[in-house]
């Protein structure tokens, strides 16, 4: 008797489990242990290459907790949730109504020509939006001075104001094309039904967008802000190539700050812990939005 | 200028992507042929560009011509790429037996405190270093055996080049207008004041990379001090404080020059190469850094320059920041100790010197006599410059050596003084929390 749920129907299931094993070692291997070697790493004082490993407990958390550069840190991160998600959503959403209403010529070209920023490397972004923003002979001034708006010509990413924005705006460039992209894709599927009944009962284009469009992309939207988010509190690359996190602290980042800890003040056991934090934020943001996400399903449904 | 900035962006770009794919070195390709006696050094070195390349290839080559059955096998890293990764690697068996190791407590500290380097001082004996380079320059290469303190206790590397910081200046443009090298502070402030009533930047300079603002800061810094105490302040021995007068008024004077208007213009938003180009294309009578840019100002310009020291303030000896570049040390679990140890000697050899002056870098090491080197051009003015603060015992330091973090602390606090958003005094207090802080912990 006690067999005969592993053998009926079909073959036993543990067998399902040799099709995953080599997936699941890679993800156990490569992801998992990472993870938990990080977390590990995080109670510990170590340098990341001498046989000095102390246990320092919760220390690395107490320390970073009452540290103002990490607070500073991430109180950038949450702006640059403004650049990376809020407003690139934003913008993503009126393009894609633009172009999904009626047929346009050029459709395609102007899809990827606003997708392409997406796809290019971030480090050459940097690169590029370093020259731009150049004081000097950089064209964003120049054309400034040309149609005489001299004193808008500032030094970009050297002024403490301005430095934060204009890194921010970087990422608004980069981040989009992907929100446009998706929620044309998601676009496809809300049906033109609704739209004629509601041009018939009289809702003219903005009232269809805040109450088909908008609802419409909810799952969409949520992919977006999740990703988007995510990137933003994760940014790195974008600092360490435009302004290193200066001028002073303006621009500092929490991922700018563990790369420094564990490379160049060789605390790898504090970088782990501002590292665990990072990651435990970005995980309650994603739960959060998920649920936001799910509860739009039910209530629809 | 604007194409040249595109092509040194993408080129950058590339680069900065390229070695990002590089493939690691794996033991298989330094295991040594079986069946031959062939012994391979794995060396780690970042001279990457051009020029230097070139001299380290040079070396290599009749290195190994003059050790038979020695083969060398090179791997070229940026100093940055260097930095993270050969700390991990000289933890390794198959790790490199000779690598660059930067000074400092973060790199060459660390390392001595984990272990990890071979102390020279045999070497020393048996090669006669002492001939070779001074103590003043032995120490900076130097630490207890524990890594603690820095300056003193076992030789750890050695440096083949030489750096002094000091005022780079277009020569036609100084020509044209009838200006002189001034030879006190004061004149070099009058003529500061004179080529900005001229219409032309006085110095060229950019501080959105941050540290050659460090630069900035402290050759003004070390016409102010004594060479006592930037010793202290570098070792971190006899507790001095950052918080001194001196220091509070090379503040001032970076800071008045800021709001004089004798930096470039918007130069919070310029890096240091695009800085260096618009330099190099005429923009600007001076710029402030060190002598490594002396190679690629003399190639590729229609423009002639030339490089004096920051004359001395009345009353002061004067110094400058200058040191040794970047040694050569030995991994402590390499089995090849004494063809490493060969190896370094070779690099501080007068052959060694020759090559580097006559790719216009300074040699750490006396050039050999009767070598036919010119320095009637700016690599000259720059040798000059070395000899007369090595002869006159006013080498200064890299201040960001001082403490573990005193590197970013300094960037974030001068870009705020640059800034206007504090004063000299927040700047110093800023400053000297972090070195009271530092020397406070050493002592516990």
């Amino acid at each position: 008797m006690a067999n005969v749920t592993n053998k009926y129907p079909g073959e036993s299931r543990w067998k399902g489990w040799w099709y995953l094993l080599p997936a699941l070692l890679v993800y156990l291997l490569f992801t998992f242990l990472p993870i938990l070697e990080t977390i590990r790493s995080s109670f510990y004082q170590w340098d990341g290459f001498s046989q000095n490993k102390t246990w320092i407990g919760i220390a690395n958390y107490v320390e970073l907790f009452s540290d103002p550069k990490f607070h500073n840190a991430l109180g950038n991160n949450l702006i640059f949730v403004i650049f990376y998600s809020i407003i690139p959503i934003m913008i993503g959403l009126f393009l894609a109504s633009l172009l999904s209403r009626r047929p346009i010529p050029g459709f395609a070209f102007f899809r990827t020509a606003l997708f392409l920023p997406q796809v290019i490397s971030m480090v050459v972004v940097g690169v590029i939006w370093r020259w731009m923003f150049n004081p000097t002979f950089g064209p964003i001034n120049t054309f400034l001075r040309q149609i005489g708006l001299d004193v808008f010509a500032i030094s970009w990413l050297g002024d403490f104001t301005w430095a934060l924005p204009a890194v921010g705006g970087i990422g608004t460039w980069v981040q989009y094309g992907f929100c446009m992209v998706l929620f044309l894709a998601g676009m496809q599927h809300i049906q033109d039904e609704y739209y004629e009944a509601a041009s018939l009962d009289g809702a003219n284009a903005f009232r269809q967008f805040i109450h088909i469009t908008v609802p419409g992309l909810r799952s969409e939207i949520a992919v977006a802000l999740v990703t988007t988010i995510i990137a933003a509190l994760r940014v790195f690359d974008l600092v360490y190539t435009t302004t290193r996190g200066g001028p002073g602290e303006s621009t500092m980042v929490t991922g700018f700050l563990i790369y420094r800890a564990a490379f160049t003040n060789n605390r790898i056991g504090y970088a782990a812990a501002i590292a665990t934090v990072l990651t435990l934020i970005i995980l309650i943001i994603s739960l959060f939005i998920r649920r936001f996400q799910q509860q739009g399903i039910e209530e629809s449904a | 200028m604007k194409k040249r900035s595109i092509f040194l962006s993408i080129s950058l770009a590339l680069m900065i992507l390229l070695s990002a794919c590089a493939k690691p070195a794996s033991p298989t390709d330094q295991a040594p042929v079986a069946g031959t006696d062939e012994q391979v050094l794995l060396v780690w070195d970042q001279f990457y560009r051009d020029e230097e390349s070139k001299v380290i290839e040079t070396l290599n080559a009749e290195f190994e011509a003059a050790h038979p059955g020695v083969r060398i096998q090179r791997e070229v890293k940026v100093l940055a790429d260097l930095q993270t990764t050969v700390k991990l690697a000289l933890a390794n068996a198959d790790g490199p037996d000779v690598a660059q190791v930067n000074q400092g407590r973060n790199d060459m500290g660390a390392l001595v405190e984990a272990g990890l380097l071979l102390p020279l001082n045999s070497y020393l004996e048996k090669y006669d270093w002492g001939t070779v380079f001074s103590t003043s320059v032995a120490s900076r290469n130097s630490f207890t055996e524990d890594g603690k303190t820095f300056g003193t206790g076992n030789l750890y590397g050695v440096s083949p080049t030489a750096e002094v910081v000091g005022v780079f200046y277009n020569k036609d443009l100084f020509k044209k207008n009838g200006w002189d090298i001034p030879t006190t502070f004061e004149g070099f402030e009058t003529l500061l004041a004179e080529i900005r009533a001229a219409d032309i930047t006085p110095i060229s300079f950019g501080s959105l990379d941050g540290w050659n603002a460090i630069h900035e800061f402290s050759a003004i810094q070390h016409l102010l001090v004594s060479l006592d105490y930037i010793n202290n302040l570098t070792y971190g021995v006899n507790n001095v404080s950052f918080d001194i007068p001196e220091n509070r008024q090379a503040a001032q004077i970076l800071q008045d020059w800021t709001n004089a208007g004798y930096f470039s213009d918007g130069f919070p938003g310029i890096g240091y190469d695009d800085s260096n180009n618009l330099f190099k294309a005429g923009n600007g009578a001076m710029t402030i850094t060190g002598s490594w840019l002396a190679p690629e100002l003399m190639v590729d310009t229609d423009q002639e320059f030339g490089f004096f020291l920051l004359p001395p303030y009345e009353g002061k000896t004067g110094m400058a920041i200058g040191g040794v570049g970047i040694p050569f040390a030995i991994r402590k679990t390499s089995e090849k100790h004494d063809i490493a140890a060969e190896y370094l000697n070779w690099m501080i050899s007068p052959r060694a010197a020759e090559l580097w002056a006559e790719a216009g870098m300074l040699p750490a090491m006396a050039l050999p006599e009767g070598s036919n080197i010119d320095t009637k051009n700016l690599f000259g003015d720059t040798l000059n410059a070395w000899n007369t603060i090595n002869q006159g015992n006013a080498v200064g330091h890299y201040i960001d050596w001082a403490t573990p973090t005193f590197y970013d602390i300094l960037v974030a606090e001068l870009q705020k003084l640059l800034g206007g958003i504090s004063t000299p005094a927040n700047f110093t207090e800023a400053v000297e929390a972090d070195y009271g802080a530092y020397l406070q912990s050493k002592s516990e």
